[in-house]
């Protein structure tokens, strides 16, 4: 221990003189001209937090924002917790799936449950960003993803209401390809959106707590996962979409739909303005992944929260900014700048119309996303889901097997 | 006589021993080492031993309560398929590059080195590759080895033979060797640059005795070239080897290491286990494991480069 404390306090000491030459950190003893300085460490860029911190530093003049940031995910996981362990992490800071639990276990966020400032959050939102019934998080947004196609493409294949069925999807799919037309894309480099929702779509089916089981030790992964896996499936082996999709990155996806070249991509709200941007002219819309029962269903998650430091010396001002980011000013200024889908009780989003389907969704409850159910271990599981999935894509796996990976997977992490 | 007179001699001798200009010139000498002395203790010496340490215990980066787990985190890595298969791929890696530049830069360095029209233009060109980030190459081949039929290779395929398209990095065996075209095209270029610069230092008068003697092109390739190169051969090859067995960069940007584990590396695993999955004690035995293989590969490639330089020479 000796040797780790010591370590620990060179490599802090060296972090802190970093963190004070870069202007960030936790060295918020008095700002200059007595104002009290609130470090905030955040995954969004300047630019899109700098009217929220404008705003607020207008309407509290003894407070000053010290704003830093690093690019999602890995590079922020990281940077936060060389911060943390070294003490000069800021005093609010972004709280995420792939760093709650080592936030929380670690004592490194204030307990925010009861506080003011949640009352107009979403109670799904607030929800994902707590452990054991107590919030640790603030998030205003939430995101949905499922199936953008063409319509225009799909009117000239006779198709006037996009499939809600399964087989109906697949059916629509061979019927494209016979005319010449790509069906369908979906990148398979990360967890692809549609094995998402058809996950979250038989979790709801089996009463919505499943992870829980599974980590409990009640249940296997391959309860909840075999069965979508293999309707996943079916895309290759009924030829709608090739292993190439293993290869292909969202931009290239992206590339091909602009440029007609397919029918149908699983998209997010992110890729809306690019699409805009590329094709103003297409005619766009978007749907929820058909399931076997017809009840569609969507891959989405809560935005990452805000927390505040466990040991910030600024608790009153934490708050007071969190209160003014949860403010319908706030939202309102977020929304305008990111086009986010907003979930606070007092603000109506402005979002493209092309996303309102997407925003039934979150407000339906009808989207998932495995890596926010599981409570621990999001990362590794991830990794090895992706690669499994990847062999099982080009044939090398079943459906069993990727689930059998993942129990494995758990158990020895 | 007291005793400190006896001892007198002796401590004087002492004293102008340890003052003399000899000694003091040598001290100087020494003080140049400290800099780089505290570099050394700073950036390795310490990072080591708390990897060590860190290796033996279940420190995951944030607690700071740590707990002794001794062998356990070796057990893990050597039981864990995505390492093993991360290991298989960086050997590969690392052992191809290197083959492969070597046998293709020094042709090549050998080729920039003769005399002809626009020879600084064709050495800059080939030049070139090592310039941009690896990261950044990484993006772009991706789009040029899309899989699709519009990638830009399969789009050429098609075009001039009517191939269909190619998985070039979703199956497998191809996206192996994709990554390591890609890491060979952009290498090849800067280590026959070096080749050059040893080619340089050759005498002519080698080559015109030679000529004389009637040997071959050839023969002057193998009996003097090649010989005379076989110091750069070892630089080389010795660059090659250690850049390959920590490659991150390539492999991740094209294939993000899959298919499955295909191009997963070492580096990717100790990254993504210390990092985004907050095992720091696995990474660290991860890493203690792979400083170990680095070590006995680099100092087996030494003595074997050292025993074909001299049966060159």
């Amino acid at each position: 221990m000796s040797l780790l404390r010591r370590s620990v306090a060179t490599f802090a000491a060296a972090t802190a003189v970093l963190a004070a030459t870069a202007g960030c950190g936790s060295g918020s003893e008095g700002g200059s001209g007595g104002k009290t300085k609130l470090s905030f460490f955040s995954w969004e860029n300047e630019q899109t937090m700098k009217p929220l911190i404008d705003a607020f530093e207008k309407q509290n003049p003894s407070i000053d924002i010290e704003f830093s940031t690093a690019p999602p995910v890995a590079e922020y996981i990281s940077t936060l917790q060389t911060r943390l362990v070294s003490g000069t992490a800021a005093d609010v800071f972004v709280i995420a799936a792939e760093n709650k639990t080592n936030l929380v276990q670690g004592g490194f966020v204030k307990d925010l449950t009861g506080k003011p400032f949640l009352a107009n959050m979403s109670k799904f939102n607030t929800e994902a960003w707590s452990v054991d019934g107590k919030a640790y998080g603030m998030s205003i947004s939430s995101w949905s993803a499922g199936i953008l196609y063409n319509k225009d493409v799909l009117a000239k294949a006779g198709v006037s209401e996009f499939p809600t069925k399964w087989d109906d999807f697949i059916a629509l799919c061979q019927k494209l390809k016979a005319a010449g037309t790509t069906p369908y894309y979906e990148g398979a480099t990360g967890l692809p959106l549609s094995v998402a929702a058809l996950v979250g779509h038989e979790n709801a089916r089996q009463g919505g707590d499943v992870d829980a089981q599974i980590f409990a030790g009640q249940k296997k992964f391959g309860d909840l996962w075999t069965g979508p896996l293999t309707t996943y499936n079916q895309l290759f082996t009924s030829g709608v979409m090739t292993k190439d999709v293993v290869g292909l990155k969202g931009e290239q996806i992206v590339d091909e739909f602009v440029n007609g070249r397919v029918a149908m991509i699983a998209a997010g709200p992110w890729d809306v303005p690019t699409l805009r941007q590329k094709a103003p002219n297409m005619n766009l819309a978007f749907a929820g992944v058909p399931t076997p029962d017809g009840k569609p269903f969507w891959a989405g998650a809560a935005s990452p929260g805000w927390a505040i430091n466990a040991k910030t010396q600024h608790e009153k001002e934490a708050e007071a900014f969190l209160t003014y980011l949860g403010s319908k000013e706030a939202v309102t200024l977020f929304n305008k700048g990111t086009a986010a889908m907003t979930t606070t009780s007092d603000v109506t989003p402005v979002i493209d119309k092309v996303l309102e389907p997407n925003l039934k969704a979150l407000k339906d409850g009808t989207f998932y996303l495995p890596q926010i159910a599981w409570p621990r271990v999001q990362d590794a599981l991830n990794t090895e889901a992706v690669a499994q999935l990847q062999l099982m894509i080009q044939g090398q796996a079943k459906p069993e097997d990727v689930a059998a990976a993942l129990d494995n997977r758990l158990k020895s992490s | 006589m007291t005793v400190l007179d006896r001892r007198a001699p002796a401590v004087t001798g002492a004293l102008s021993w340890l003052m003399s200009p000899k000694r003091l010139e040598g001290l100087r000498l020494q003080a140049f080492m400290v800099p780089i002395g505290i570099v050394f203790a700073v950036l390795f010496a310490i990072p080591l031993a708390q990897s060590l340490y860190f290796s033996v215990t279940d420190f995951n980066g944030y607690s700071m309560k740590v707990n002794f787990v001794g062998l356990e985190n070796y057990r893990k890595i050597f039981t864990d398929p995505s390492m093993l298969a991360g290991l298989g791929f960086t050997l590969l890696f690392a052992i191809g590059t290197t083959v492969i530049v070597t046998v293709l830069a020094i042709p090549l360095a050998v080729l920039l080195n003769r005399r002809f029209f626009g020879r600084n233009v064709v050495r800059a060109v080939f030049f070139f590759p090592a310039i941009p980030s690896i990261a950044i190459l990484g993006l772009v081949w991706a789009f040029i080895l899309s899989p699709l039929g519009s990638g830009a290779i399969n789009w050429l395929l098609d075009a001039v033979g009517g191939f269909g398209p190619v998985p070039w990095l979703s199956d497998g065996t191809l996206a192996q060797l994709s990554v390591i075209m890609v890491a060979v095209w952009s290498s090849t270029g800067w280590h026959a640059i070096l080749y050059l610069a040893y080619l340089q230092s050759i005498p002519g008068d080698y080559y015109e005795a030679a000529r004389v003697d009637g040997a071959s092109a050839r023969q002057a390739f193998f009996r003097i070239t090649l010989p005379l190169l076989a110091p750069a051969v070892t630089v080389s090859s010795l660059l090659l080897m250690t850049g390959g067995l920590k490659v991150y960069d390539l492999p991740y940007t094209l294939t993000k290491g899959g298919p499955g584990y295909a191009t997963f590396t070492i580096t990717q695993s100790i990254i993504q286990s210390g990092i985004a999955q907050a095992k720091f004690g696995q990474a660290s035995a991860l890493a203690v494991v792979f400083m170990l293989v680095v070590g006995a590969i680099v100092a087996l490639q030494l003595v074997l480069s050292r025993r074909l330089e001299g049966r060159l020479s």
